[in-house]
């Protein structure tokens, strides 16, 4: 690997993990709102406070000269104290605007608090010089304008000192309300991108949903055709993929099936001649006896892996209906145990209270069921030792227990698999399974609506318990 | 002369096996390839089982069975190949009265004819003549009427209404008229005794849809009553 690939590796590693699509689509679109409103307000704001300023500086400005020249007409040849008490008093003053004059060297103002050394002294210097001037600070920690105009007629300056506090108070809230209008629009934003990615995301959910159904056997779930040239490709090629695997699932399906009834016929025939040869039997060499036994061994369980074959794939092709009776369950276990063909001479124990017990079921089959276990009992462990019977709430337990080498943990579950003979199998069994017998159990106990299972039949791990559990049909 | 059996097969090879193991059987085999052929050597020669391949080609083993019942009662056994498709159900229905799954053991068909040909049980008490309301039984005779009229009733339709005749008002579960009527053991197929008592019905009831003569019993059975 490359130093490169490594690194990228790395990389990847340390990334967080990754978001899902929705996601993605709802933090873009509510990153986009937040900047653009952002961006917005930010301008908004600059405008309208630069807008402001400089409108009440302008009103200002042009007050302060109309005052200076009441100052200059008023003050000439006036003493000081006049100055301060009449004209100064008759200035045109809005609220939160304060004079204060320098005249002959002296500073009069309204208020003692205003006194020279209120005024910056640039803005003093400035004045001074002969030029009018303005200049925004801070005073005792609050927002103000000072304008200063030089009145060379009579020697003074004329200044005022303007609180800006209503204006920082309009721009305070109006930065409240930008910010506001901010937060809404990023969530607006984040909740557009979570529709928009929903309804974009929807024919995604729709084609996971159909998948999940095939997935689940429901081999005929289609997209629905739509209009949208994108989507319309994409449920095309679904619906192409679906088509072609139910097709190979069902044709593979149906060979299995074909397979098994073409079989029929030559396993007929050949019934039918190993019982002609079997009623001669008597006349034959020993050899040819021998060989007759081998033959009609294997016709019987040639016969019998292909009426295997055929239910399995009947299961495969989900065509199974079973026959339902309510039978009881208790008589039908015994009749099941006489009837087949390995388990004629097992006890069957159950309680005297399980003989009311009614179930329903397929007679045929859940005796196949039966005929099965007690069959692998007599291939793998030298036959059942009991078939018992045990009602639990409203289920009712069938199990067939046997003294062999019992079944390791790990293969408790394959042994129902197909064709799966568990790994001791070999050394135990006589070699004459077929493989399908507990694959059809499970199949059947399953379509009747219980469980089937293995466990161990001893504390040490030996020995083996089939047990199949039905529900109890209620009396 | 011994027991004839007419086998419908158009499988030459099992045919000939299966012709060659019930002649050890004891039985007499006469072959027919077709649907047509068997009408042709039913009408010829009398027989008494035939025994016909569901699956022929040209007219169809549903369609022999339902020839031959317009003329005859004789027992018929039908070879399907599968026992859980409808095909059982209607062959019973075309007047089949057992049927084999292939690939069956010819002892096992053997056993199936015997069971077939069996005489009618005889009512206890050996009353000649039963009635039940307007319904007349003659088990010797093997006759049945219906309010003077005799009926026609195949053999195996016939000893079904003598089982359930023999205990009036009793109920038979499916499992013990399988026994006695077909010789099948606990796993015999109910579908037989329900398609039979479903054909006894169209010609001994007045109202096969209701019934008053053989009554079904939920869950148990059937029963004959007055």
């Amino acid at each position: 690997m490359s130093e490169r690939r490594r690194f990228r590796k790395r990389l990847a590693r340390l990334r967080p993990r990754a978001l899902g699509l929705q996601s993605r689509i709802t933090l873009a679109f509510a990153l986009g709102a937040m900047v653009l409103s952002i961006v917005l307000a930010g301008t908004t704001f600059a405008l309208t406070r630069a807008n402001l300023v400089s409108q009440r500086e302008s009103n200002a400005l042009s007050r302060v000269y109309v005052n200076a020249n009441l100052v200059k007409n008023g003050a000439r040849g006036q003493d000081l104290e006049l100055i301060q008490s009449q004209l100064l008093p008759s200035l045109q003053l809005p609220a939160g605007s304060r004079p204060i004059l320098r005249f002959e060297d002296r500073w009069l103002s309204l208020t003692a608090q205003l006194k020279e050394e209120t005024i910056p002294a640039s803005l003093r210097e400035t004045v001074s010089s002969g030029h009018a001037a303005r200049m925004t600070f801070s005073l005792q920690g609050r927002p103000a304008l000072a304008v200063g105009v030089p009145v060379p007629a009579v020697e003074a300056e004329y200044y005022e000192i303007i609180d800006l506090d209503d204006l920082q108070r309009t721009l305070g809230s109006l930065a409240i309300s930008l910010l506001g209008a901010s937060v809404f629009t990023t969530l607006a934003g984040a909740g557009i991108g979570f529709w928009a990615g929903r309804r974009a995301l929807r024919p995604l959910a729709d084609v996971s949903q159909a998948a999940e159904a095939i997935a689940g056997g429901r081999l005929d779930t289609r997209l629905e055709a739509t209009d949208d040239p994108h989507l319309g490709v994409l449920a095309n090629s679904f619906n192409e993929m679906a088509q072609a695997l139910q097709d190979r699932i069902e044709r593979d399906a149906r060979f299995a099936s074909d397979v098994s009834h073409e079989l029929r016929s030559p396993l007929m025939t050949l019934s039918a001649a190993v019982d002609i040869l079997e009623t001669r039997r008597e006349d034959m060499h020993e050899r040819s006896q021998a060989a007759l036994d081998l033959l009609s061994a294997e016709v019987r369980r040639f016969s019998q892996l292909v009426e295997d074959l055929l239910e399995i794939s009947r299961y495969d092709a989900g065509a199974v209906r079973l026959e339902l009776d309510e039978i009881r369950l208790a008589e039908f276990v015994m009749q099941a145990v006489r009837a087949s063909g390995n388990g004629q001479s097992v006890p069957v124990e159950l309680d005297s209270e399980l003989a009311s017990v009614v179930v329903q079921a397929d007679k045929r089959r859940l005796a196949r069921v039966v005929a099965n276990l007690l069959d692998n009992a007599q291939k793998y462990a030298d036959g059942a030792t009991a078939v018992t019977l045990r009602r639990v709430d409203d289920l009712v337990q069938i199990a067939v227990e046997d003294e062999g080498a019992g079944i390791p943990d790990d293969e408790r579950d394959i042994v129902f698999e197909r064709f799966a003979r568990g790994g001791g199998a070999g050394r135990r069994g006589s070699g004459d399974g077929v493989g399908l017998g507990l694959a059809l159990v499970a199949e059947h106990v399953r379509l009747h609506g219980g469980r089937v299972w293995v466990e161990e039949k001893n504390p040490d791990g030996s020995g083996a318990r089939f047990v199949v559990e039905l529900p109890v049909l209620p009396t | 002369m011994g027991t004839r059996i007419l086998a419908v097969e158009d499988d030459e090879r099992i045919r000939t096996a299966v012709k060659m193991a019930l002649e050890d059987e004891g039985w007499n085999v006469e072959e027919a390839e077709t649907g047509e052929d068997a009408l042709e050597a039913f009408a010829r020669h009398p027989t008494d089982v035939v025994l016909i391949d569901i699956m022929l080609p040209g007219v169809d083993g549903f369609e022999v069975c339902r020839s031959i019942r317009r003329t005859s009662d004789v027992p018929i056994v039908m070879v399907t190949a599968r026992a859980d498709t409808h095909d059982v159900v209607a062959g019973l229905e075309a007047g089949a009265d057992d049927y084999l799954t292939k690939p069956f053991a010819p002892k096992e068909l053997s056993a199936r004819i015997r069971a077939l040909m069996r005489r009618a049980r005889k009512p206890d008490g050996g009353n000649a003549t039963m009635r039940f309301g307007d319904l007349e039984i003659t088990p010797d005779a093997g006759v049945v009427r219906r309010a003077g009229t005799e009926l026609h009733l195949t053999k195996t339709e016939f000893r079904l209404l003598c089982e359930l005749a023999s205990s009036p008002g009793r109920v038979f579960s499916r499992e013990v008229l399988l026994e006695r009527v077909w010789g099948y053991g606990y796993f015999g197929d109910g579908r037989l005794v329900d398609v039979h008592v479903r054909r006894l019905r169209t010609k001994i009831e007045a109202d096969p849809a209701n019934p008053r003569h053989v009554a079904t019993v939920r869950g148990l059975g059937y029963k004959l009553q007055g």
